[in-house]
């Protein structure tokens, strides 16, 4: 899955650390979020969405695997 | 009105708590394991009050534990769990191995159980850092 999230936090002017604290994880899951090595839960990226005031499917894409 | 604890503040909250009551823990262990025989001679009234203190630590560590676990973010819960996983798994191997090596007379005498012990903890910690690396 690939995300926006660095983008919109470069927007912003959110270090990973600051991003971490509004979402209520640690920065590690940030880190590993925005390299696209963790997708995050639904929960998770609804409040992101919320956060960013953006429907999730502009911060969240899904990448079909191939067959 | 209700202040809300940032993550960085519970996980602060909980490794102190959980170092404490393990700390707790370690000191009545030690003292469960040489009071008897150099402080009170094998009285029966202190070991037993010191057993249940043991386990009453030990109950607040496990607590403070399960606290941990469970404020812990998403990705954070995923790494313990594939270290929980990891040291099952090599626990489970290494004690067949070690249960069976007096009985098909590879060793003399039988293997100390508690010696599992560290294998379920050296394999917890490389579990997580396999995790952590995973997700670095």
């Amino acid at each position: 899955m690939k995300n926006r999230l660095k983008v919109l936090r470069a927007e912003r002017d959110w270090t990973q650390a600051d991003l971490a604290e509004r979402l209520e994880v640690s920065r590690q899951t940030i880190v590993a979020i925005e390299k696209g090595k963790y997708d995050p839960s639904l929960p998770l990226a609804f409040k992101a969405a919320r956060l960013f005031e953006m429907p999730i499917e502009s911060i969240f894409q899904d990448e079909p695997s191939a067959i | 009105m209700q202040t809300l604890e940032s993550y960085c503040d519970k996980e602060k909250r909980n490794t102190k708590s959980i170092a404490v009551w393990t700390g707790l823990w370690l000191i009545s262990t030690a003292a469960l394991a040489f009071g008897p025989k150099f402080l009170w001679d094998y009285h029966t009234v202190i070991s037993m009050v010191l057993v249940c203190v043991n386990l009453f630590f030990g109950y607040k560590m496990v607590v403070a534990n399960k606290q941990l676990l469970e404020d812990l973010d998403e990705l954070q819960q995923k790494i313990m769990f594939l270290g929980m996983a990891f040291a099952l798994g090599c626990t489970v191997v290494v004690a067949t191995v070690l249960g069976l090596l007096e009985a098909i007379r590879l060793v003399d005498s039988v293997i100390n159980p508690s010696s599992i012990l560290f294998v379920t903890g050296i394999s917890y910690l490389v579990g997580i850092a396999m995790a952590k690396r995973k997700y670095a």
